[in-house]
């Protein structure tokens, strides 16, 4: 116990961090690792997956290359789940322990910043000279107040993916418009097999499918007692009651969404890039294509994304400058996204001869990305709106009413 | 561990009153290690958690410290917000029904195992199981069981003839709520069953020999010599079984993360939310303290009453 060298007080939010997470597990051991013989080491936190995993995997093959091409620096990847990484890096903050970068959720961002654990990048990136090449709406993730505190690592999309098997046997075509959508669906829906399925778990995790619906009608997030968003709303309510979706999506995450998808229980679903070639390895038999999301007014997509940042405890801020930059290279990114899975935040990288990523590609043009204040809260209204779909889904109030009640939590929590 | 320090101070409070003695001051030095560790993982926390309570803190000061002084306007705003009040109504419904449902299922089975029967032994350790599992592992394999296209609950029903078409059982508000009740219940009876089972074994045989030559049945014996000799033992365990049910947080969390619409939303996963999810930490500490007193104000009546009894 190094009383001596921390703070009471750090010690205690540490705990007090443990205390409030209670039961959640998996504490806020950090392994502090030290330089040795003169080896420059770099360590980055993420939430990409354990070593084994096809995702982690992935970016920590992409680390071996880098120490490959630049011998004397040592980079150590640290896997911590999803669910404990913001708590950990608060946690870490508060007890003086961050690692040199982290590959945080571009939505955390602005409360990165606002914690004081995230740097300021702007002069790093002057003289890099090369922010252009990044997607608008993947760039804006990473500005709070104006100045820069990251860089895009890579992006995600969502459209339509369609098996082309079940929608000839039906005799249709993918749909472009979401009025085509609840026809199309409801004509694949069988008493086993869904037409359309999209996550509408509990958390802001279920909002996306909501959200882009919105979105395509034209309609404002953040302000959903309107016209659109009752249009989007009721829309998702029917498909359900005609059996074109399934009640089942208010407990199905991307991931179950993509099962339904691989054991053919649905004909169609709204999911992101991540599944591309985890469907070709799992189901290799399975007929399936991509299209771009429909439309209604218009059809953007939510951004998904991370961002590489470098926290105020880094001892290295210059060589994870370095490392960060080379990830962001066109030729670097060209080789690692196909094995992530994901797509560039750069428009300079070569669009490679897969179909279906181009179409994700072609996709992530229209990304929509929350600004302003419903960025900092974008969780929280996020949340907000699966309750709406919940409410208006399971019938335990009517859309009006879902979207009203949805509306006052939301202006609560914009007012902070 | 009531129950020993229960009779530790049964015995003390029975016996003569000691003589006063001198205790030379470095004897207090052997439990200084004790008092220092019992400070600092527990005592500072807890007092730096009501701290964080009374100041508005968020992302910024929960890292670098400080945050304004705001009184009870963090407690005052909880209360004002219908979700709080909903989210420790549910707690109080959930934590209640599996405390009746765990320590009725615990007797139950502690009832039963008493007896002596082939086998005895390899059952009482296979109910152990369920209380063993990881709740990450049995949260999630409750999730499959229950999900509404695969899962083995309605491939079961079905198979009976007593399901006509797929039932979310997780996405319903009502079934959510019975579903998290039972994961939970099965997780905590056998819990309960071992606690009981032990005082069962206190009980002397000669009492239900004595009550069996009188004439009174099965029934009675249980109603006037079990129940009654058991009553110390059912105290704590239903005082622990209340502590631990009602800082659930792992099971809910996974099954369904508290939804859908907030109908599984206990106070634990509330104040997680609220501190972790949207980082205001004032008031997730507000909340977490509003969760201490709850089981603190039983744990006092719990222990007036155990007194109570070792007077009479």
């Amino acid at each position: 116990m190094r009383l001596g060298g921390v703070s009471l007080r750090r010690v205690a939010a540490l705990l007090m961090a443990g205390v409030l997470a209670t039961g959640c597990g998996g504490g806020g051991g950090t392994d502090s690792a030290g330089d040795s013989g003169g080896e420059k080491t770099l360590t980055l936190w993420h939430y990409y997956g354990p070593p084994d995993s096809a995702t982690g995997g992935a970016l920590v093959r992409l680390v071996e290359r880098y120490e490959r091409e630049h011998p004397g620096v040592d980079v150590q990847p640290r896997h911590i789940p999803f669910g404990d990484f913001t708590r950990t890096l608060l946690q870490s903050a508060a007890g003086g322990e961050l690692p040199d970068i982290a590959l945080i959720n571009a939505f955390h961002t602005q409360a990165m910043v606002e914690a004081g654990i995230i740097q300021e990048l702007d002069d790093k990136v002057a003289a890099w000279g090369k922010k252009d090449g990044f997607f608008p709406a993947s760039w804006q993730t990473t500005q709070v107040g104006g100045k820069t505190y990251g860089l895009p690592h890579l992006a995600d999309a969502y459209a339509l993916y369609y098996n082309t098997d079940l929608l000839d046997e039906a005799g249709v075509e993918p749909p472009k418009t979401w009025d085509e959508v609840a026809a199309t669906a409801k004509k694949l829906a069988t008493g086993e097999r869904q037409g359309l399925a999209v996550s509408g778990i509990e958390g802001d995790e279920g909002a996306t499918g909501l959200i882009i619906r919105i979105l395509a009608a034209g309609g404002d997030v953040a302000k959903v007692n309107t016209p659109q968003a009752t249009k989007a709303l009721t829309q998702f309510k029917e498909m359900v009651d005609s059996g074109a979706m399934s009640k089942g999506i208010l407990g199905w995450n991307e991931e179950d969404v993509k099962n339904q998808f691989a054991n053919e229980r649905t004909a169609m679903m709204i999911n992101s890039a991540t599944y591309v070639s985890t469907l070709r390895t799992e189901k290799p038999d399975l007929k399936w294509k991509v299209a771009l999301l429909p439309k209604d007014a218009q059809n953007p997509t939510l951004l998904g994304a991370e961002n590489l940042t470098i926290t105020s405890g880094s001892k290295n801020p210059d060589a994870a400058w370095d490392l960060m930059t080379w990830m962001q290279r066109p030729e670097v990114l060209a080789e690692y996204l196909p094995d992530r899975n994901k797509l560039p935040a750069r428009s300079d990288v070569p669009p490679g001869e897969d179909e279906a990523r181009a179409v994700f590609q072609e996709q992530l043009k229209s990304a929509w990305v929350p600004e302003g204040p419903l960025a900092a809260s974008a969780s929280e209204v996020f949340t907000h709106l699966q309750g709406a779909l919940q409410a208006a889904i399971s019938g335990s109030a009517n859309v009006g009413d879902a979207l009203t009640q949805a509306q006052q939590k939301i202006d609560q929590a914009l007012a902070g | 561990m009531a129950l020993l320090l229960g009779k530790r101070s049964a015995a003390a409070a029975g016996g003569t009153p000691r003589p006063r003695r001198q205790v030379p001051i470095s004897t207090y030095l052997f439990v200084l290690p004790a008092v220092v560790f019992v400070t600092v993982t527990v005592l500072y926390p807890l007092v730096y958690n009501i701290g964080v309570s009374f100041r508005d803190v968020g992302v910024r000061e929960i890292v670098a410290g400080g945050g304004d002084f705001v009184g009870f306007d963090n407690y005052l705003s909880r209360f004002a917000r219908p979700e709080f009040g909903r989210a420790l109504a549910i707690s109080v419904i959930y934590t209640v029904l599996c405390v009746a449902l765990s320590f009725g299922g615990g007797l139950a089975m502690a009832v039963f195992l008493n007896r002596r029967f082939p086998g005895r032994n390899l059952m009482r350790s296979v109910l152990l199981v369920a209380w063993v599992l990881p709740s990450v592992v049995s949260a999630n394999i409750w999730r499959w069981m229950l999900d509404g296209t695969y899962g083995l609950v309605n491939t079961a029903l079905g198979a009976l003839g007593l399901l006509e078409r797929d039932v979310f059982w997780l996405v319903e508000p009502t079934t959510a709520l019975v579903a998290v009740v039972l994961a939970t219940t099965w997780t905590m009876a056998p819990f309960a069953m071992i606690l009981l089972l032990a005082g069962l074994q206190n009980i002397p045989d000669s009492l239900y020999e004595a009550a069996r030559i009188d004439g009174a049945n099965t029934w009675q014996r249980f109603t006037r010599i079990t129940v009654p000799l058991l009553r110390p033992v059912s105290m704590t365990v239903l005082m622990l079984l209340f502590v631990t049910v009602f800082k659930t947080f792992d099971t809910i969390y996974l099954m369904t993360r508290g939804g859908p619409g907030g109908a599984t939303t206990i106070l634990p996963i509330h104040a997680y939310l609220e501190a972790f999810q949207f980082f205001r930490f004032g008031t997730g500490a507000a909340e977490t303290t509003v969760m201490l007193l709850i089981p603190l104000l039983l744990s006092v009546f719990y222990f007036r009453s155990l007194r109570k009894e070792e007077l009479s």
